[in-house]
């Protein structure tokens, strides 16, 4: 139909004409309200901002979008022309990526964290069995089969955990524990909903692998969110194979509201909401002034001399190692 | 093509211009506004995707990479074992609660579309705890459970309106049952069967959740690999590539699976000639089962009901039981602001929900009757609003971002995209409910409304649309369900204090300890639980 044909042409025009840069209005007023970008999983303290805007007068929104890696994809879309002000939980793994295509003006530090092999301490303590205590332990027979872990490249535990055997063995060894590790009956799954809740046997899903891929702070969890009041975590992690996760916070290129941006990113490093951290957020702050919770100083793991790769080596190496990675585990 | 049909509508492009009255006109007139809908928020975020990052090298790089070809292999593969599985339980199905009214029949329809809103995670779920160690036995089971909806709701309102005499008479001419279906029953559901296989076809071909979820890390569809590409590697060339070739191919599956689309709509049999046109004989010519066919009917309705209930069941199961027993905690934990501390307010979680289900279904209703009662010749606007179903989440996620990026369209994070976006999604689906319906209008009955003084507005209002009114109920549930359960586009768009059931689900499965995934299983079950009721009171 020809009638149909143009109002088809006509609905792309007009379509055309919204995807064209319209001239975009610097905000000159005073804000109102400053915009803190996060990961799906921020989920702070209730009421933690109220003596922010007390004594700036500027209301913080949160605005989330999936977890880390989609958040840092479209902010690499949007570099310079922000969703927000200030971006929450970009990690070491990311942050190359993220300071080449320039999404921030500047960050820093905010929060850390581990990914760890946890264990059940039941599984192993009924079956009189030591849990195992290093890499090399993994891929010996006692403890076949025993261990789920996730894909490196959807999960981000799961290229923790990768990244963790790469600065343990080093460049050179490091596939050759891979196969190891697979021959050994090592499980793979795709992300760590599935590793932890349902496939681990120490937690709510009682699957059937005593050894799992998570974070040293995952002990704490289970007390906190534990069905029945504990004085114990049912499960506890193995320092050794402990791999540093630091999560920064900054001001995004391009906001209009720089100022206000950089007093809520000195907010978010003050020790207050440092403090606030460990129970909602399940992660270590940065600020060493901040004292922790029992649960956490009792249960959490923070090895003094984690694995680390620096994120520049991370950016340049990953595509390669997740090759190298498939070749072996698919 | 069919030499024998004869009747008002003939098998070619062109139709008696008498088909078009003055509503049909606007209608056609008023399509300016869907097409406008899906061309700000489906075509324009898209184009600006593919604007931005494809080029010609990347297609033939993507196209000629050999560790993609397996990803292109298995994803036609069990797109076309899912594909056939759901048929196979979803026809007996849509026989069964289209063709007979019979007690339980809306409870049956019910709980084959609860799955369709249901997150992946939640089904896959239930899946596994059954089928632990099957991969591929679970993703066909996963496919069947969410798909089996799409059939009974794009094949149901055409198959209802098949008159029983004309099975009766070709029994009693002597045709054996399986004669029947091929000769007289197929050929007046081939164009909604077709319809109904394409968007199965589609559905799979572009599955995401319940892949990643059960199909581990050596099963790996396009999609997936898209969302791998775009989000964790950050190679948006490939990731946008790869999307666009899919979204081609899948396009020409439907296109072809879809082909001829009006022309094969014949509807002599409705018309009786006699001008006296009985309502309920056009709306639904169901009969209730008789002591004969009871056996049939009611095995061909409840096996593949209970087919597609079981992992739901499970569902419903484990949220009641903590730590090996029986407990309500679940629920205590989901209302007593436990689920709070992690940003999970319950009762705002599902209330956003119900809001953005009713703003899409009231959007993606209006503009499917729009087009419905259109009654286009052309396939033009009808292939439009399949588009959305070929194009993966992430790019159209992605896309928005880039192209609302700048005042005085800065509609970023804007809360009202959601039930919009939902509606781009939700529209192939509702269009296709409601066309076949307006289709299977005989021509007669506007005739004799005609002829007895209506004018078209009289008789649209007073006579056609109470006639499509189940197909209403129907694509407004549909809609309601897709809005409700959508995940994938979502998920991408940013959201500040607007979770959605689904999301919410998902943040809750992702945290250590009993407490939170118990919360999540008690939402997921509510969800069930009140959804079947829902929809067994009114669709």
């Amino acid at each position: 139909m020809r009638f149909t044909r143009r109002l088809c042409t006509l609905a792309f025009i007009a379509a055309a004409a919204l995807i064209a840069p319209a001239c975009s209005q610097q905000q000159t007023s005073a804000p109102t309200e400053v915009v803190l970008v996060a990961y799906d999983a921020f989920t702070p303290q209730e009421g933690i901002f109220d003596a922010f805007t007390q004594e700036t007068g500027v209301k913080v929104r949160i605005v989330t979008a999936g977890d880390t890696g989609t958040m840092v994809s479209k902010a690499i879309l949007t570099a310079g022309n922000p969703e927000g002000d200030v971006m929450w939980g970009i990690d070491n793994t990311f942050l190359s990526r993220a300071e080449n295509a320039g999404v921030l003006e500047s960050y820093e530090p905010v929060d850390e964290g581990d990914i760890c092999v946890n264990y059940d301490k039941n599984w192993f303590a009924t079956r009189k069995i030591t849990p195992p205590t290093t890499f090399e332990d993994l891929v010996k027979p006692d403890y076949a089969g025993l261990l789920v872990t996730q894909d490196p490249t959807a999960s981000s535990p799961g290229l923790g955990f990768l990244l963790a055997t790469i600065a343990h063995f080093g460049e050179n060894d490091w596939q050759n524990f891979w196969e190891d590790l697979v021959d050994n009956g090592t499980k793979i799954v795709s992300d760590w909903t599935t590793a932890y809740t349902v496939e681990f046997s120490g937690s709510s899903g009682k699957g059937k692998y005593p050894l799992v891929v998570s974070y040293g702070s995952s002990p704490p969890a289970e007390v906190v969110y534990s069905a029945t009041p504990v004085t114990e975590p049912p499960t506890a992690v193995v320092e050794s194979t402990c791999f540093r996760q630091t999560e920064y916070v900054g001001v995004l290129r391009g906001t209009p509201n720089r100022d206000i941006a950089r007093k809520l990113v000195d907010y978010l490093l003050d020790t207050p909401f440092q403090e606030s951290m460990p129970l909602t957020l399940f992660v270590f702050p940065t600020d060493p002034k901040a004292t922790l919770p029992k649960v956490f100083t009792d249960f959490a793991v923070r090895p003094d001399t984690p694995l680390v790769i620096e994120p520049d080596d991370i950016e340049k190496n990953r595509d390669a190692w997740l090759d190298a990675w498939r070749a072996i585990a698919l | 093509m069919h030499g024998s049909m004869h009747g008002e509508r003939l098998p070619s492009d062109e139709k008696p211009p008498m088909n078009i009255d003055a509503v049909s006109r606007t209608a056609r007139r008023l399509q300016v506004l869907p097409v406008l809908l899906l061309a700000v928020f489906f075509a324009a975020p898209v184009a600006s995707m593919v604007i931005r990052f494809v080029r010609f090298d990347s297609l033939v790089d993507t196209l000629t990479d050999s560790s993609v070809r397996g990803v292109w292999w298995f994803t036609f593969w069990q797109a076309t074992a899912s594909t056939a599985a759901t048929l196979a339980v979803g026809i007996p199905l849509t026989w069964a609660v289209s063709r007979h009214s019979f007690f339980g029949s809306r409870f049956v329809t019910a709980v084959v579309t609860v799955p369709f809103f249901m997150p992946a995670v939640v089904i896959a779920t239930g899946v596994k705890g059954i089928l632990p160690g099957q991969p591929t036995l679970g993703i066909l089971w996963a496919h069947v459970v969410f798909n089996v909806a799409v059939v009974v709701r794009v094949l149901g309102p055409r198959w209802s309106l098949m008159d029983p005499t004309m099975e009766d008479t070709a029994a009693d001419l002597g045709a054996r049952p399986t004669r029947v279906f091929t000769t007289v029953v197929f050929p007046y559901i081939s164009t909604a069967l077709r319809n109904a296989t394409a968007i199965v076809f589609v559905f799979c071909f572009t599955s995401y959740g319940v892949i990643a979820i059960l199909g581990g890390i050596s099963r790996r569809t396009v999609e997936s690999e898209v969302f791998i590409q775009a989000v964790r590697l950050g190679d948006m060339r490939t990731a946008i590539s790869l999307s666009l070739i899919q979204a081609v191919v899948v396009f020409l599956v439907f296109l072809i699976g879809t082909r001829n689309g009006r022309a094969d709509t014949t509807d002599e049999t409705n018309n009786r000639g006699d001008g006296r046109v009985r309502n309920h004989d056009i709306a639904v010519m169901q009969r209730s089962i008789t002591r004969r066919n009871r056996r049939r009917v009611t095995s061909a309705a409840f096996i593949p009901a209970a087919f597609v209930a079981t992992p739901l069941v499970a569902v419903v199961i484990r949220s009641f039981v903590v730590e090996g027993a029986p407990s309500l905690d679940g629920y205590r934990w989901l209302f007593d602001g436990t689920t709070e501390r992690v940003g999970v307010d319950s009762f705002r979680v599902v209330t956003i929900s119900l809001v953005f289900a009713a703003a899409c279904t009231m959007l993606t209703v209006v503009a499917a009757t729009i087009i419905a009662f259109a009654r286009n010749t052309t396939r033009t606007v009808s292939a439009l609003t399949a588009l959305p179903l070929v194009v993966s989440a992430v790019t159209l996620g992605l896309g928005i971002i880039v192209t609302f990026d700048s005042s005085p369209f800065d509609w970023r994070g804007h809360t009202w995209l959601i039930p919009v976006i939902h509606a781009v999604v939700a529209l192939p689906l509702a269009v296709r409910t409601l066309d076949g319906a307006v289709d299977a209008i005989p021509d007669s009955v506007r005739m004799a409304a005609a002829s007895l003084g209506a004018g078209p507005w009289r008789t649209w209002l007073r006579i056609e649309l109470p006639l499509v009114r189940p197909a209403l109920a129907r694509a407004a549930g549909l809609s309601a369900a897709v809005s409700i359960g959508e995940f994938g586009a979502t998920s991408f768009l940013s959201r500040s204090n607007s979770t959605t059931v689904p999301i919410a689900i998902s943040q809750l499965m992702g945290h250590p300890g009993t407490v939170l995934p118990q919360a999540a299983f008690a939402l997921a079950a509510l969800c069930v639980l009140m959804f079947t009721l829902v929809f067994a009171a009114t669709v």
